[in-house]
């Protein structure tokens, strides 16, 4: 998970830098922080740039010298395998977070709208995938969606309704159920900020205008969340495109994605070079996406103060 | 246009009755406030006229068809909210095409009538602005605009002047009232601001709890209030308590009272010897230093007292006259009074000034 809080935080400090005047002393209270990046991220960042110009060795980490070869084999490999490889993490990537915010949304407004005394109940249940560990939720989800004997499967053939069991895990469906499950409150907690600082007069507003329902939340309360889709949907998208547990269990080796490809160079292959280049890859096309997006919804927020 | 008849209109929430019984016809080109302390179902009145409210019980009709069950969208009403409630991602201009494009009214058309309420409005060259470039009038105005531009068939304002400072406020009054006048809209207009109420309306109702009190016209909200709440809420009041001893000439009444015997006018029968409230405004009491020489016989009436605050208030001087039998009485006299605390006065009214609330 370090991998994935990293990507973030480099795509927000490109956004915003605000001018700094003078010298604070107030300023020494970042360095702990600051300390613990530079030792625990912009160092091994370093050291794994360096790593990925190293020239490869079959008997140690690494051999003498440095070439361009790593990057040139995995972006010019003859069979794009790679490169496909890191277009389906963008396309899973961009899939999760489109479910996240087709689903998250309807939660959200009704969460920032609601005055029902089990709000605080329906928080809770909002960030309960986070309550429980990864691997936990993981087999849950194996004892549900299972291809063999999973409770879905088997209810499903013990009524009759099917005669084989579907395929529900092991493949791209069961990979996105866990995903979507899991970072659907990182789409959920931006929404509901941002919807809640919409003042409800300007729906009621909207009505008193002529607008029905659907087109009051097309014209005034979606525009007006865009803040809240930008962060949520770069969230869940860096957080999809680095996640590296859930796609291993629910996927196998079956949904190879760029995190997977990544760790088994580094850890069954020992191609410590090679797997330092692919992840680098991974990180400036995941870095250059956000930026894009960012640059696009920017000027779609800009009217909103 | 459109005449409005509201007919035993009740909202409950839970437990709590915030409208009871609400009757109402508002007639066409009619404008009507809604009067009241904070929480005395004002607003949910014109909540659950705008539609946003659905009533407990009760018809709402618009040229008698009956919108209760329709929503919002469906009811063509323009509102006006306290906060504005512009749309804060649009431009004027997009504020004001937001109700035209809603009802399928064409680009060129458009384009026509927001040219001619932004002329209405008088802020024909704030089209391009975004209402966070406007200043709260600005915004009020085009807030009204927007409202009006889509030509509803009633007019809903909700303290529509109400974050306006002082001074604006009083001018927005009359641009409010003359442009509904020009256009001729039917309005229910919801304020708490009894002078607000007094400038703009044609009728106001004033509401207690959920219930009307009194429906009438400015002068005779003022001037002839139903019960104590209504005197109390608009203007200053004194009363002062007696017995009724009898009808006189001119549809008077004789009251038995601490202070003596006092003369006051009233419209209805009242029974002899039932315990009721004479109330007296302020500036309809002159004070003189000497007794009035025919207080008895006229129509006059006069009550002893002597001055125990005076206090200059520019267009008029107020005083606290310490009466007989610990009564004070408010008196608002011009500001050349030369009455100071601890002169011996006489307050008097003319019966036809005062009025009476039977408790």
């Amino acid at each position: 998970m370090t991998n994935s809080v990293e990507v973030p935080a480099a795509g927000g400090a490109s956004a915003s830098g605000p001018a700094r005047k003078g010298w604070n002393p107030t300023l020494f209270l970042v360095f702990p922080t600051v300390g613990l990046l530079a030792a625990f991220l912009v160092f091994p960042y370093l050291n794994m740039v360096v790593m990925s110009f190293r020239n490869p060795s079959t008997s140690q980490v690494f051999a003498p010298g440095f070439t361009l070869g790593n990057y040139l084999d995995a972006l010019l490999d003859t069979d794009l395998y790679y490169l496909e490889i890191l277009l389906d993490t963008m396309v899973l990537g961009a899939a999760t977070t489109a479910i996240c915010l087709v689903l998250g949304f309807p939660v959200a407004y009704h969460l920032a709208r609601t005055s029902s005394r089990f709000k605080s109940v329906l928080y809770a249940f909002v960030l309960s995938p986070l309550l429980v560990g990864v691997v936990v939720r993981c087999y849950g989800w194996i004892i549900i969606l299972g291809n063999n004997d999973g409770l879905i499967n088997t209810t499903l053939m013990d009524l009759g309704i099917i005669e084989s069991p579907l395929a529900l895990m092991y493949n791209t469906f069961g990979v996105s159920v866990g995903l979507v499950h899991i970072f659907l409150p990182f789409m959920i907690l931006p929404l509901l900020g941002a919807i809640q600082s919409i003042d409800p007069a300007l729906e009621e507003a909207a009505q008193s205008l002529g607008a029905s329902r659907f087109r009051t939340m097309l014209r005034v309360v979606f525009p007006l969340s865009l803040p809240g889709v930008q962060a949520g949907t770069v969230l869940v998208f860096v957080l999809t495109i680095s996640s590296y547990v859930i796609p291993i269990l629910l996927g196998g080796f079956s949904v190879m994605i760029m995190p997977t490809l990544v760790v088994q160079q580094l850890m069954d292959a020992m191609l410590w070079p090679f797997g330092a280049a692919l992840a680098f890859i991974l990180s400036i096309a995941g870095a250059l996406v956000v930026y894009v997006y960012f640059r696009l919804t920017s000027r779609a927020i800009r009217g909103i103060a | 246009m459109t005449e409005l008849a509201i007919r035993g209109l009740s909202k409950r929430f839970g437990d709590v009755a915030a409208v009871d019984g609400f009757e109402l016809r508002i007639g066409d080109h009619e404008l009507i406030s809604l009067l009241g302390p904070s929480g005395c179902g004002k607003t949910t009145t014109l909540r659950c006229i705008a539609g946003f409210e659905s009533p407990t019980a009760g018809r709402i009709l618009f040229d008698d068809r009956d919108v209760v069950g329709l929503p919002p969208e469906r009811r063509n009403i323009g509102m006006v909210f306290q906060n504005y409630a512009l749309f804060p991602h649009m431009t004027v201009r997009q504020n004001l095409a937001f109700g035209l494009e809603m009802r399928g009214v064409s680009k060129g058309e458009i384009g026509q009538r927001i040219a001619r309420v932004l002329e209405t409005v008088q802020l024909g060259d704030l089209g391009e602005r975004y209402p966070r470039q406007l200043s709260g009038g600005q915004q009020q105005r085009i807030a009204l605009a927007r409202a009006m531009v889509v030509e509803p068939s009633i007019l809903l304002l909700d303290e529509p002047l109400a974050n306006l400072d002082a001074k604006l406020r009083e001018e927005m009054r009359f641009f409010v009232r003359s442009l509904q006048k020009r256009v001729g809209i039917t309005t229910v207009y919801v304020t708490h601001d009894q002078a607000e109420a007094m400038v703009i309306s044609d009728r106001i109702v004033v509401m207690f709890d959920g219930r009307i009190h009194q429906v009438g016209a400015p002068d005779e909200i003022y001037s002839r209030p139903v019960s104590r709440e209504v005197a109390n809420f608009i203007g200053l009041s004194n009363f002062v308590d007696g017995r009724v001893l009898g009808a006189g000439d001119n549809g008077e009444f004789r009251l038995e009272t601490q202070v003596g015997t006092l003369r006051c006018a009233y419209s209805e029968t009242l029974a002899e010897g039932r315990e009721v409230a004479l109330i007296v405004r302020p500036e309809a009491i002159v004070l003189s230093g000497a007794a009035p020489a025919d207080s008895a016989g006229s129509a006059g009436n006069a009550i002893a007292g002597r001055v125990s605050e005076r206090y200059f208030l520019g267009n008029i001087t107020g005083y606290r006259i310490a009466c007989a039998d610990g009564l004070v009485l408010q008196v608002q006299d011009d500001p050349w009074a030369g009455f100071g605390v601890g002169d011996e006065v006489w307050c008097t009214f003319d019966a036809a000034h005062a009025w009476i609330i039977p408790d």
